[in-house]
């Protein structure tokens, strides 16, 4: 097997948070060296707050710092500090690409802008993610990913029938951001390849979240009409739903029906072949109108049963069904398990945890977790005498 | 302006793509590399991609032509239909794919096989090829056959079981984010190992196989709560608690507006911007653990004030204020912000069916290449002559 895509390819690492990191790991993942620059005098977040392992905190003991750092290496230094600058100098010299994520403008004004960075390396790539991208009347605004889920319209079209708008669950604006900064980082790579140019690519987190929120967009410039708030059903499909399984609040299993083969096969496994030519439910239309009584009727069989009983009956009779899922049911999850997306890695503070690992496979370029997310600390001459060679 | 490079520079619009979806997922993949500038071209069966009659539809008048979704995800790329389930059919799609740099997929691993699909055939056939498949749950493992639409995925990710989060109805089930973010966040991801893919390729000559799974993706992406659990043993919950606050969603006179205040300081601009309430000074509120703990009072005393104030006013004197306040935008907000006005951020598009109307470009400026629509979403078949003609009889 060949060497991994990115191998070869330096990355020195500005950002902090959820975002930036996000970004870097996926180049990690891609087998590019990824080096973290960490302020001396002020950790990252993500090494401060919790989960820390065995609940006792410490900066290298953070569930959130581990798990998007995973393959990088860090050096710590104070970037402000005229010494520190000298050495962010050097690195940039020795690398390919630099990423960043403070708010706009501030790389600028600590001296490491595109253009004082491109007179040090000339064909050098660098990408900015901030909540608003660096110009227009929002540039200086905050952004962390929560805002950014609604002003990019997920939380209006999110929720449930009747209940006000909603939010997501997770910052989801961040992780998408990273992962459009990989893509545009690597084709910024290929370009410099054919071309010897490097470049500055300014990325906004909310343009990136507006992209996934292209299908709301669309129904408005087409009907006029913001997405209505539709919890787990789809505006066209019925049975389409999360019902409630045997057991606690969090026991639950979506069923999802999108054709008259799927939805005889559903009715034949709970047992009621007459439904399916019940006057009310014959074509997806009517049960899509009828939708309220269908879904009495399927969580008054649901509801008695195991959600993974149930999912293993459905599926063999070809019906989209599956639990959701908790942090738990993921991290035991037999299908995962088997095909190694879950990574333990001996790390020197917190020893074998399960991490999310990469989401994808390569067939010729192996790709993989390489190494635990680092430790804090590491000075910056031993790593830059490794990178030197001396 | 002078004439640019195309977003991802001319590296990327040197490249030929194939797509074949059956869904959103190989689309938005393929929209993601012709943005960029890629050549792609989008095979569709001869009824038409699926997509082209879910819509929603141009003054809800149904058309394969006009549908919101399709024409959304398939700006910038040739199209060509060609029946996979025929031999003869195969053999053209086999000559597309001898000039292309890669071919991405969304077909599930079980039905590969009789369209011709398989990534160990396909890139033992063409050594150059990159062949990327995306699916639900990947290509391998027990639940490999399962099926799976968008909410089947958003369960198995993990995800839904997290959101709304601190929701105050346990009756009411795990909750899918809108949309088809499972299988746009695979698309992002295909397009992403493709680009890789292709820089190996121009060290090796070769191509080879990807598998993305959907499953996989978003599950790799739940903020802290994976290692909540494998961390401190703690099973995280769309029920939780906020640990700070304020967090929440406030209702003002003409809508809402979300404010969290992450940092102490944000916290001590809000109250001056409240004018300095009483309440504030209480020992419940005294950090944002405290207030966190205490947000149902909070919240309460908060809606008042906020109750008097239009969304996007307050949204904007609290971010001048240094507090991140975010308005919660429906679609003609957004369509409407002067920031993203002043970015350039939507595209007029003109349409001979769907009319004028208006889509996201990129989410990126870059000093080497800018987005620019090539051509608008492809009619059923529209690029059969010019691409097909020739291949068939080879």
């Amino acid at each position: 097997m060949a060497s991994p895509p990115l191998d070869g390819v330096r990355v020195l690492d500005f950002t902090w948070a959820w975002a930036g990191p996000f970004s870097t790991l996926q180049l990690a993942h891609l087998g590019a060296e990824v080096i973290r620059l960490e302020s001396a005098k002020r950790p990252c977040v993500t090494r401060a707050i919790p989960p820390f392992a065995d609940n006792q905190p410490g900066p290298n003991r953070a569930g959130y710092f581990n798990q998007y750092n995973q393959g990088k290496r860090s050096v710590t230094l104070d970037i402000r500090s005229p010494a520190g600058g000298e050495i962010v100098k050097r690195l940039v010299k020795l690398s390919d690409v630099v990423v960043e994520n403070f708010a706009g403008g501030v790389i600028a004004r600590m001296g490491f802008g595109y253009d004082a960075l491109c007179a040090l390396k000339p064909d050098l790539i660098m990408l900015s993610i901030s909540g608003y991208g660096q110009t227009g009347p929002y540039s200086s605004y905050i952004g962390y990913g929560p805002p950014a889920g609604a002003l990019s319209g997920f939380f209006s079209t999110s929720g449930y029938p009747g209940l006000p708008p909603s939010e997501i669950g997770i910052s989801y604006a961040d992780p998408n951001a990273g992962v459009w900064a990989a893509n545009l980082i690597v084709a910024a790579l290929l370009h410099r390849e054919a071309t010897g140019e490097g470049q500055y690519i300014d990325l906004s987190q909310w343009e990136a979240a507006l992209m996934m929120m292209g299908e709301g967009l669309i129904e408005h410039a087409m009907t006029g009409r913001t997405p209505e708030r539709i919890g787990d059903h789809d505006p066209q499909m019925a049975p389409h739903n999360t019902y409630k399984a045997l057991g606690d609040q969090e026991k639950w299993v979506g069923i999802s029906v999108g054709s008259e083969e799927e939805w005889r096969a559903l009715c034949e496994v709970m047992g009621q072949k007459g439904l399916a030519d019940d006057a009310r439910f014959r074509t997806m239309a009517l049960r899509k109108q009828n939708e309220a009584a269908l879904d009495e009727i399927i969580t008054s069989w649901t509801s008695t049963r195991d959600r993974w009983e149930t999912t293993r009956a459905l599926q063999r009779a070809g019906v989209a069904a599956y639990p959701p899922l908790s942090n738990k049911d993921l991290a035991e999850n037999e299908h995962l398990r088997e095909r190694g997306f879950l990574v333990a890695l001996e790390h020197a503070e917190v020893g074998k945890r399960i991490h999310a690992g990469v989401p994808w496979t390569m067939s010729g370029t192996r790709t993989k977790v390489r190494k635990p997310a680092p430790l804090r600390g590491a000075a910056p001459d031993s790593v830059l005498r490794a990178l030197l060679g001396d | 302006m002078a004439q640019q490079s195309p977003a991802g520079g001319k590296a990327v619009q040197g490249l030929r793509i194939i797509e074949y979806g059956e869904g959103v997922s190989a689309a938005f993949a393929g929209k993601v590399l012709a943005d960029l500038g890629a050549d792609v071209v989008k095979v569709e069966p001869p009824e038409g991609d699926p997509l082209r009659r879910r819509g929603p539809f141009h003054r809800d008048q149904a058309n394969p032509e006009a549908s919101g979704v399709f024409l959304f995800l398939n700006v910038n790329k040739r199209g060509v239909t060609l029946d996979l389930r025929r031999s003869e059919d195969r053999e053209t799609f086999g000559a597309l794919l001898e000039d292309a740099d890669a071919l991405v997929h969304d077909v599930a691993p079980k039905r590969r096989a009789e369209l011709g699909l398989a990534s160990g055939d396909l890139t033992r056939r063409h050594q150059a090829l990159i062949v990327t498949a995306i699916s639900p749950f990947g290509d391998t493992g027990p639940h490999a056959s399962y099926e799976a639409h968008e909410l089947t995925v958003a369960n198995a990710s993990g995800w839904a079981f997290l959101s709304p989060g601190a929701s105050p109805h346990p009756e009411l089930p795990p909750l899918k984010a809108f949309g088809s973010q499972h299988q746009m966040q695979a698309g992002l991801h295909a397009s992403l190992t493709t680009l890789a893919a292709l820089v190996s390729k121009r060290k090796t000559g070769k191509g080879q196989a990807i598998e993305v799974s959907q499953q996989e993706c978003v599950a790799a992406m739940l903020e802290m709560n994976f290692m909540h659990w494998t961390y401190a043993g703690r099973e995280t919950s769309r029920c939780g608690n906020r640990l700070l606050g304020p967090w929440f969603i406030l209702d003002c006179a003409d809508g809402q507006c979300f404010v969290v205040c992450v940092e102490e300081h944000q916290w001590q601009a809000l109250v001056e911007f409240m004018g300095n309430p009483e309440w504030a000074k209480e020992e419940i509120f005294k950090d944002r653990i405290a207030r966190g703990a205490n947000m149902d009072a909070l919240y309460a005393l908060m809606s008042e004030w906020a109750s008097t104030w239009k969304v996007q006013d307050l949204f904007r004197e609290g971010q001048k204020r240094r507090i991140p306040f975010a308005a919660v935008n429906r679609m003609g907000e957004i369509y409407a912000d002067e920031h993203l006005k002043s970015r350039g951020f939507f595209v007029e598009m003109t349409h001979p069916i769907a009319g004028s109307y208006r889509i996201p470009s990129m989410p990126l400026r870059s000093r080497v290449g800018s987005y620019a629509v090539r051509r608008p979403a492809p009619r059923l078949g529209e690029h059969n002559a010019e691409l097909l003609a020739g291949k068939a009889a080879r």
